[in-house]
């Protein structure tokens, strides 16, 4: 094997972390404010992505300019889930928190493939097949264009996190729900918040993959998987970790892919979860 | 004799006889299947109810007996009297390094690792297709009428040692209960830290709990390899399976002896019912009512449909009459 498939194996890893990135990130926020494991964020993903795949079929609206329509739909779509699904086992044990997210990925995967079919649909723009050449690397647009919108809202959340009164107040909550009420911060609006963001990233994280990735209704199985192996490795609540995290991840499943075998690039990473455990089980931002 | 000796004894003999009352096969397979899944809730209680350990992979277990017992019995034909044991003990030693590794930790982790698990071992076994045969799956060679082979032309010996293991099941989760190790899990599952402080080791009863659990559920794997003739990666590791599996438990009540049994029964009914009301006719449709009443039991009956029955039962034990004759 040359230089140059390892070289094209690293790059692909790295601009497909970018995504990794914003739906784990999504994934730690809904986990460090509202203390639920959302089993359900793939189906977020995978929400997105249908959304984008029918407004490009129907009204022939470019992917890019659909992030404008998804995320508020996954917004919306995030507060609903909140108010009338999580809100009510917030307290309930974490056997049944997890079984409710599990419940609701597996009604809206089964709801898509009802609607939807078990087609495998793409949506065929004038730039899917542009690249650039590094040498003798190529450079997908697509996939960059992913990778950097991906860092771009990542940005964006953290500067909403660290510089916004909301967004402090959203940090607080994570850190301590009764302090925050004595401080007058209403935690059910910010668990509205931070649930609706999670899902808005995942939106995000369906409308940039389109251009270069299939969409069927078992998207999301692949894509919360890894999720999850990108938090715990990054530590659960931190979003510096799961940027770092999502960048391994995604250098390792697309070097696992190009050394066994295709099919089996989740067992790579299923390998980096057990190391993690093994190893290091507060993840890499946290205390070894 | 009183009503709570001769009610479950009757219970008993209806289920003996069942088979024989049912007008054709097909409704022998669902009282199979029936029993089948009352196994594998039962098991998947130990360490998701009274382990407080939900696990979403226990198809890992399933399929590694499975898996494991027909290629013993293809490659060496061994009788799969003796590998109904050896596809056991294959989860069971599979389930160790899970236990040891998890059961250290607080937190979801377990959960999403043996999702994982299922979902590696699944993309392993269509990887090296040499060994598993890929996509295409296991199957049993049918050899007829073969006692020995645990094979038969009739559902009927099925039936029944689908409903030994049931029993076995359920009589080995209440010896459980009041063992020593029930009574740590159930302690653990209060509060871990209080149960720490006293002594008890949690992370080795979990573990414990885990191999307990994954030995019976390799055994009926194996059992289910053997009753169908043919195993596919999708249909014993699928995640479809392990979320099958503790949704039957759930339905019926976790961290209780008899509600996976009522579970499985509820859930095979159901299953059935979806089947022939849509007739497959419209993918998705079952899966998503399967969701809906997952979340539904959640929000309205967390604890299951156990505490509905266990008084209907004991509104029935209560007026029955005592059999007379049979005092002494």
């Amino acid at each position: 094997m040359d230089l140059t498939t390892i070289l094209q194996g690293l790059l692909t890893g790295i601009l497909m972390a970018g995504i990794y990135a914003l739906v784990a990130i999504g994934l730690t926020l809904i986990f460090g404010v509202v203390r639920i494991v959302n089993f359900a964020q793939g189906e977020f993903v995978m929400i997105g992505m249908y959304a984008t795949y029918w407004l490009w079929k129907l009204w022939g609206i470019d992917p890019y300019l659909s992030l404008l329509i998804t995320m508020p739909l996954l917004f919306c779509f995030g507060v609903l889930v909140q108010r009338f699904l999580f809100r009510p086992i917030l307290h309930a044990p974490d056997l049944a928190q997890i079984f409710m997210t599990v419940g609701i990925s597996v009604v809206l995967m089964n709801a898509a493939l009802f609607f939807f079919t078990a087609d495998f649909r793409s949506v065929k723009t004038a730039y899917a097949e542009w690249a650039l050449r590094l040498g003798g690397v190529t450079v997908s647009v697509t996939r960059l264009f992913a990778f950097l919108g991906a860092l771009l809202l990542a940005g964006l959340l953290t500067v909403f996190l660290t510089k916004t009164d909301v967004g402090k107040a959203l940090r607080a909550v994570a850190q301590d729900r009764e302090v925050c009420m004595l401080l007058g911060i209403n935690p059910e609006r910010m668990y509205l918040l931070a649930v609706g963001l999670g899902a808005a990233l995942a939106g995000a994280a369906g409308s940039l993959i389109v251009p270069f990735f299939y969409v069927f209704p078992t998207v999301g199985v692949v894509f919360v998987l890894v999720a999850f192996v990108v938090v715990i490795l990054g530590t659960l609540g931190s979003i510096e970790g799961a940027l770092l995290a999502a960048l391994i991840v995604g250098v390792a499943e697309s070097l696992g892919i190009l050394f066994a075998g295709a099919d089996l690039g989740l067992v790579v990473v299923f390998a980096i979860l057990v190391a993690t455990l093994i190893l290091r089980p507060s993840g890499l931002m946290g205390q070894a | 004799m009183s009503p709570r000796t001769y009610v479950p004894a009757g219970f008993l003999v209806f289920l003996l006889v069942l088979p024989h009352l049912l007008p054709n096969p097909f409704y022998v397979h669902i009282a199979v299947m029936m029993a089948v899944f009352a196994v594998l809730g039962g098991t998947w209680n130990i360490i998701g109810g009274y382990g407080g350990q939900l696990s979403l992979g226990h198809a890992a277990f399933f399929g590694t007996g499975a898996y494991v017992s027909t290629l013993l019995v293809n490659a060496y034909g061994i009788s799969p009297w003796i590998t109904l044991w050896l596809g056991g003990l294959a989860a069971l030693l599979l389930s160790v390094p899970v236990g040891i590794i998890c059961f250290r930790l607080q937190g979801p982790y377990f959960a999403i690792a043996s999702i994982g698990l299922a979902e590696a071992l699944r993309l392993l076994v269509l990887h090296f297709r040499d060994i598993t045969n890929g996509a295409q799956g296991l199957t049993v060679p049918f050899k007829g009428n073969a006692p020995w082979l645990l094979q038969f032309d009739s559902k009927f010996p099925y039936y029944y040692l689908a409903l030994v293991m049931a029993v076995g099941v359920v009589l080995i989760v209440r010896r459980m209960e009041r063992s020593r190790l029930g009574h740590y899990l159930v302690a653990i599952g209060q509060n871990q830290d209080a149960a720490e402080a006293l002594g008890i080791n949690s992370s080795r009863a979990k573990a414990k709990a885990l191999a307990l659990s994954a030995f019976l559920t390799g055994v009926a794997g194996v059992f289910y390899a053997q009753y169908t003739y043919v195993i596919h990666p999708d249909s014993v590791f699928g995640l479809g399976l392990s979320i099958q599996i503790a949704l039957v438990a759930i339905v019926g009540g976790v961290g209780t002896v008899l509600g996976p049994v009522l579970g499985a029964v509820i859930m095979e009914f159901f299953i059935q019912f979806t089947q022939i009301a849509f007739a497959g006719q419209y993918p998705g449709l079952e899966l998503m009512v399967y969701g809906g009443l997952l979340v539904a039991v959640i929000l309205w009956r967390p604890r299951g449909v156990i505490p509905w029955f266990a008084r209907l039962y004991e509104g029935l034990v209560a007026r029955l009459p005592a059999a007379r004759g049979a005092q002494a």
